[in-house]
């Protein structure tokens, strides 16, 4: 069990379409505890994915310091940010993205394969992770053979299959009915709790946004609103 | 579970264009190595027939116009010493085929005299040479022809013409050629072939062709100059040539088999590397989500590329073996003369064509999936999350 703070100062990314220049963050900064639960919201084009992919090491800042538990993303290289992605950080998409041709087991066993590790045990964790979502009894089901909710779970099984400092999840139920949206957040939750993972979840639902102990609102590319969640135990965040 | 095993579970994603861009890989390099074989058949058979030393000497017009009996007499005096010249043999062209079937054999009625010297490769025995002599009905089969239709020495043999008056002629079997390099060939005697002309009232005289035994390859050569040189400016011009070149001319007269396979090959790089080309950038394009996943799971760009290039190499490759294996199997374990193909020499496997068509496969599975491997290397994991997104 593990898991990682998050520190974010003065984070500036653009995109350039042709000749216009498209600001995503504008001089972002926040820190997030370690096990904490947050939710981002905001508008489209206010910097919520871009703020998810800076710190999943999946994109570089122009300028400013990405720092998750000790590791410096903003110094780290391709390379390097694609070595520690593997082993600290677990995605989850709206789409699930599950590769169709793959059982659920193999899906969760695939980010296992970059780890030097015996059969034996890379079975143990994807049989503990699928266990932990609750698809014990759907392993050897194609994604096809699957609901919505069940693809979901087997994507987060596969987020916390190499065990991660940090799960980030983008928009994890906005293909979702809302009953299943309610299960997967509990899941969330519950990997939140018992196991203490840092949860970093963008979303444009209110009702999903609830889930988390702090809900930051974005808008522009700047922090709009930094709200701790009452009918969560808060968890100490704070906004420079 | 391996990546190895992503990958083929991979090939499984549209089975349908799996199958089809498989065989689109199978068709040429079956054709491309059955091709090559049939050159290497011919080649080896051309390598066998240069060590024999024989002059074909024909009617410079064509084959189908008859030389005078008069030119072997000729021919024998160009050297009276039998320097150069060890002797000539006469044959005329009968064709004909066993009644009630519709192949036609090759078969030559040949100078009962000096056949066992010109052809001395059928290593008759002088008891047969004896028979052969003797026995004007006496006949020597080609082994693939002798197995087609189970026969034996000293069995009775009757041929039938194929044109008009389509005459029926009865042979004896003396001797079955087993490692004739043509496996369809029949030889009897000629003055056999005059007496039945002579029966039905017609002339027989006339030879297709002339095969002069030369003592070496000088000999030939000069021979070949000094035979065309006799009979220039006569009715009866002659054109001369080696065994080999003989037997090319049939072969060139369907096609220039060398070039063919050559520019066979070359269209077949091609072909498969546009149909493979664009199967795989379908296929890219189908699961740039897919890839982008891989890589925020932390594949690094250089594996993804690897997976990416490694689906079309293992398809290509598939797809080779599959035509490549059946031919592979076919001239292995079909007896050599039942895959004769006219005038031309059973195909001999080549396991340089195999070797090349799975190279060849091996280059097209590179070439097809390089460009969609390296937009997978070059995607931007964010911007392909986004596009989904």
């Amino acid at each position: 069990m593990s898991a990682a703070d998050i520190e974010l100062v003065d984070l500036h990314k653009h995109y350039r379409k042709g000749r216009i220049d498209i600001p995503a963050l504008d001089g972002l900064s926040l820190t997030i505890d370690a096990g904490s639960f947050v939710a981002i919201m905001g508008p489209s084009g206010s910097g919520k994915s871009t703020l998810l992919h800076l710190i999943g090491g999946l994109d570089s800042a122009d300028s400013g310091l990405i720092r998750v538990g000790e590791h410096r993303l903003d110094r780290m290289s391709e390379r390097e940010l694609t070595a520690w992605r593997s082993r600290h950080v677990g995605f989850i998409f709206q789409m699930y993205h599950l590769v169709p041709v793959l059982t659920a087991a193999q899906n969760v066993e695939l980010p296992l394969l970059l780890f030097r590790m015996p059969a034996r045990e890379r079975r143990r964790r994807v049989a503990t992770a699928l266990e932990v979502v609750g698809l014990a009894d759907r392993m050897d089901h194609r994604p096809n053979q699957l609901s919505g909710g069940q693809e979901q779970r087997v994507a987060i099984a596969r987020a916390i299959v190499t065990d991660p400092d940090v799960i980030l999840a983008d928009e994890p139920t906005g293909d979702l009915d809302a009953r299943t949206s309610q299960e997967i957040l509990q899941l969330l939750s519950l990997l939140n709790a018992e196991f203490g993972k840092t949860i970093v979840m963008v979303t444009h639902d209110p009702r999903a946004a609830a889930f988390g102990q702090r809900v930051l609102h974005l808008d522009k590319g700047v922090l709009d609103r930094d709200e701790l969640n009452p009918a969560r135990p808060a968890a100490a965040a704070h906004a420079h | 579970m391996t990546l190895s095993y992503v990958l083929l579970q991979n090939l499984r994603r549209n089975p349908l264009r799996t199958a089809l861009t498989a065989v689109a890989f199978a068709l040429p390099m079956a054709v491309f190595v059955l091709a090559l074989s049939l050159v290497v058949g011919f080649v080896r058979t051309s390598a066998a027939l240069e060590q024999e030393l024989r002059l074909g000497v024909h009617h410079r017009v064509s084959l189908t116009n008859f030389l005078p009996d008069g030119h072997r007499r000729k021919i024998e005096e160009l050297d009276p010493q039998r320097t150069r010249l060890r002797a000539v043999c006469g044959m005329r062209w009968f064709g004909g085929r066993v009644p009630g079937t519709q192949q036609t054999l090759q078969s030559l009625a040949a100078d009962v005299d000096t056949l066992p010297i010109v052809y001395s490769d059928i290593g008759l025995t002088e008891a047969e040479i004896a028979e052969w002599q003797r026995e004007r009905r006496a006949a020597i089969a080609a082994g693939g022809v002798a197995r087609q239709y189970g026969w034996q020495v000293g069995d009775r043999v009757v041929l039938e013409s194929t044109i008009p008056p389509y005459r029926q002629l009865e042979f004896r079997l003396i001797r079955i050629w087993d490692e004739s390099p043509f496996p369809m060939t029949f030889y009897f005697r000629r003055d056999y072939l005059l007496d039945a002309f002579e029966r039905d009232g017609q002339i027989g005289t006339g030879c297709s062709i002339f095969w002069v035994k030369c003592v070496d390859a000088a000999a030939l050569r000069s021979l070949q100059k000094e035979i065309d040189a006799l009979f220039a400016n006569t009715p009866d011009e002659t054109r001369s040539e080696d065994e080999n070149a003989f037997v090319a001319g049939f072969v060139q007269a369907v096609g220039d088999l060398p070039s063919l396979a050559q520019a066979m090959a070359t269209v077949v790089v091609i072909i498969v590397a546009l149909v493979a080309g664009n199967t795989m950038m379908m296929s890219f394009r189908e699961r740039i989500r897919e890839l982008a996943v891989f890589k925020a799971l932390g594949f690094s760009a250089l594996r993804v590329f690897l997976i990416v290039l490694s689906e079309s190499v293992l398809l290509a490759l598939l797809g080779s073996a599959l035509g490549i294996l059946p031919v592979v199997a076919g001239l292995t374990l079909i007896p050599p003369d039942r895959l004769r193909w006219g005038a031309f020499s059973p195909p001999e496997l080549s396991w340089l064509a195999v070797l090349g068509s799975l190279s060849i496969g091996l280059a097209v599975g590179i070439a097809a999936g390089f460009w969609p491997a390296w937009q997978a290397w070059q995607l931007r994991t964010t911007d392909a999350l986004r596009r989904v997104a």
